[in-house]
């Protein structure tokens, strides 16, 4: 019923409605469609009851009408149209009106009102008319698409977030049996069968213990971005100490000294920070080299913009892996070399992405790490922590 | 005479009840282990009807909350609604460590909560504990009594 | 006085027994806010935040109320109603603690909804030992109801690597 396939000159017929008392004015209308280049099939109607039935039967592609009828008025049309949620345009056709009727008319929801004795605009007006409706089409229809593929990903990423929730969260009970009862077996049987058996049970023991934590650590991951960050105001120097003083016992055991500078306060989830923090010093700690572990965290302001680096004088990383790294479950060494699941970068990522910064290393083999973070200096107005 | 001291036991994972009466036997008081599968079956236990017709008032009870059937909740709401039974000690034992569902125990009724912890060690411990708190230290309401 | 998180609410009014508890939770590191009031009516003047405590919220409430049943003012055994019948504040774990061996106090009490009963022991190591199990108890074992004030999940949180 739409016009949705014409352009600005309609390929087929034109329908027109013309509200329209007096013939000879509507004749001259149609004449100058016609001159303009329009194939028009025109009615003519002069009451309300005449014009709403027309509407109903010929759903016509443009209205034009006189603005003074003896009957009628043709803002009243207007009227009509609005009512009936349809998106007609309607051309004003009439003698003199003066400016500010005009627009007020315009204001109403007129498209446009040519003089009875200019028609020569008429075609150029109704082209303009139909141009506009068309435009106004399809741009809705990007909106409607924008918004539709907005919510698609929108819940498909929820999904998956509550995927890998509901997957770990109903892990652990089944979890929980296995590690239970293998420790069980363990604590009563040792020594009491063979030697394979100790062997397989303590096998046992230690693959359900690491599934316990690769479990927890999934959990993790997945909260990052379906509990929604809790942005405000987070005093940085106070997150470290925090997590330094959860570090004591690892940091006393590798003879570890972690220095940094007076850091900024950001805009940021907390916990979440204390969790980059915690994981990139934790790191620090644990991958060191044949020294004591040096580390120092610092952070310095660029455009909008805080950097934070945590260097090391620890193993180094290959820079054809700088990228890996932060791959969920990459772990460059062997369990028995350094122990871990191979998250705790992947989550700094999700955490950092998530405020709006990025995340990196700089480093060499044998030459200690520096890994870099950007967070935006002020509370943004709507974003930062965008949570999708 | 003495009466034996009855914990029921309500939980739907046999595992998590064996690891319970494995911690039981060792503690000190004389203690017997009664225990159901779901929440119907332990209004029938305290109810004493059906198949529990002929079983004692456990002076204990430790309620899971995710059965099968009838709900840990809705257990917890019907015994303390119960003039009969409401005095007795219920500690809800549950993997759950969510606030709503601590917060709405204790709406209910329930004397205390005690989260199931996660490794061996620590779950014996928390169950050694319950029972060494309400069969050691606590009094409990003489079976005698009824309103 | 403190309007912070409170662990125990002790209502006591004999000296010596308030000495010993103090001492037994202190000992044991089992609570670190411990509050006395020495009356029944002070107690509920405090659970209901009126009176001299009008500035306290019912969003925070202590973690556990150990209660003595021979009170002054009012006795333990109203307290221990008002505040089991009152839905601002039936959710707070009231154990009592009393010389009392009266059979009718041990089943009212139940009745009433107390959380649990305790029998103080005359002797002077065992009431340390009893009152030191119930602070473990119910400040350990137990995870209370966790209210607005105190916005942590019950448990400990996992730091992964």
């Amino acid at each position: 019923m739409t016009p949705a396939d014409d352009l600005g000159a309609p390929p087929g017929q034109l329908r027109v409605l013309h509200v329209e008392d007096n013939a000879l004015d509507a004749e001259l209308v149609a004449q100058a469609l016609r001159k303009g280049g329009f194939s028009a099939s025109v009615v003519v109607v002069q009451t309300e009851a005449e014009f709403a039935r027309e509407l109903s039967s010929n759903c016509p592609d443009v209205v034009l009408a006189d603005y003074n009828l003896p009957q009628w008025k043709g803002m009243e049309a207007l009227e009509v149209l609005q009512r009936q949620g349809l998106d007609i345009p309607l051309i004003l056709v009439s003698g003199a009106l003066g400016d500010v009727t005009a627009v007020e008319c315009i204001k109403r929801g007129a498209t446009d009102y040519v003089l009875k004795d200019g028609l020569a605009r008429l075609p150029e007006a109704v082209r303009r008319a139909l141009q506009e409706k068309h435009l106004l089409h399809l741009r809705r229809l990007a909106e409607g698409n924008l918004a539709r593929k907005v919510e698609e990903l929108a819940r498909s990423n929820a999904d998956l977030e509550q995927f890998a929730y509901v997957a770990s969260h109903d892990l652990q009970e089944p979890l929980r049996m296995v590690a239970a009862y293998t420790q069980l077996l363990a604590e009563r049987y040792q020594g009491r069968l063979d030697e394979d058996a100790d062997k397989f049970i303590g096998y046992a023991c230690e693959g359900a213990s690491r599934m316990q934590a690769l479990i927890l650590d999934l959990l993790a991951f997945s909260r990052v971005g379906r509990c929604g960050a809790v942005c405000g105001r987070v005093d940085c120097d106070a997150a470290v100490e925090e997590v330094l003083l959860s570090l004591g016992p690892a940091m006393q055991a590798s003879g570890a000294v972690v220095t940094h500078a007076a850091l900024p306060v950001v805009w940021a989830d907390r916990s979440q920070m204390t969790q980059v923090f915690q994981n990139l010093i934790g790191n620090a700690i644990k991958f060191h080299g044949k020294e004591p572990p040096a580390i120092s965290v610092q952070a310095e302001k660029a455009d909008e913009q805080w950097m934070f680096s945590v260097s090391d004088n620890g193993i180094g990383i290959a820079p054809e892996y700088a990228e890996n790294i932060f791959v969920v479950f990459q772990r460059l060494h062997t369990r028995t070399e350094y122990p871990g699941n191979g998250i705790g970068l992947a989550v700094c990522k999700k955490i950092i992405e998530h405020c709006g910064g990025k995340i990196w290393v700089d480093a060499q083999v044998g030459h200690g790490s520096t890994f870099k973070f950007t967070l935006p200096a002020a509370a943004p107005a709507e974003e930062g922590c965008a949570r999708l | 005479m003495k009466q034996v001291s009855i914990i029921l036991l309500v939980d739907d994972n046999p595992a998590d009840v064996d690891l319970a009466r494995v911690a039981l036997q060792e503690t000190l008081h004389r203690v017997q282990v009664e225990s159901v599968g779901d929440g119907e079956a332990a209004l029938s236990f305290l109810n004493r009807t059906g198949i529990h017709a002929e079983k004692l008032r456990p002076d204990l009870v430790i309620l899971d909350l995710n059965l099968p059937k009838k709900d840990g909740r809705t257990v917890l709401a019907e015994l303390k609604a119960n003039a009969d039974l409401h005095t007795i000690p219920i500690v809800v034992f549950s993997t759950s460590r969510s606030a709503p569902d601590i917060g709405r125990s204790y709406e209910l009724g329930a004397n205390c909560y005690v989260s199931k912890p996660g490794n061996l060690k620590d779950y014996l411990a928390a169950v050694q504990a319950i029972e060494q708190f309400w069969f050691g230290s606590a009094s409990l309401p003489t079976k005698g009594q009824l309103n | 006085m403190n309007v912070g998180e409170l662990d125990i609410l002790l209502v006591e009014d004999n000296q010596d027994d308030m000495d010993l508890a103090l001492h037994a939770l202190r000992r044991g590191n089992l609570a670190n806010n411990i509050f006395v009031v020495r009356d029944g009516e002070e107690a509920l003047d405090f659970l209901f935040c009126r009176g001299a405590y009008a500035h306290r919220s019912f969003a925070l409430p202590p973690k556990l109320v150990l209660l003595d049943l021979k009170l002054p003012k009012v006795d333990g055994m109203v307290v221990l109603k008002q505040t089991k019948s009152d839905t601002r504040t039936k959710t707070i774990p009231i154990v009592i603690m009393t010389s009392s061996k009266e059979e009718r106090d041990l089943a009212e009490s139940y009745k009433l909804g107390v959380n649990s009963y305790i029998q103080k022991p005359v002797d002077f190591d065992q009431f340390r030992d009893t009152v030191k199990s119930v602070g473990l108890y119910w400040l350990v074992t137990n995870q209370a109801p966790v209210t607005d004030g105190s916005k942590q999940l019950a448990g400990a949180t996992h730091d992964s690597r």
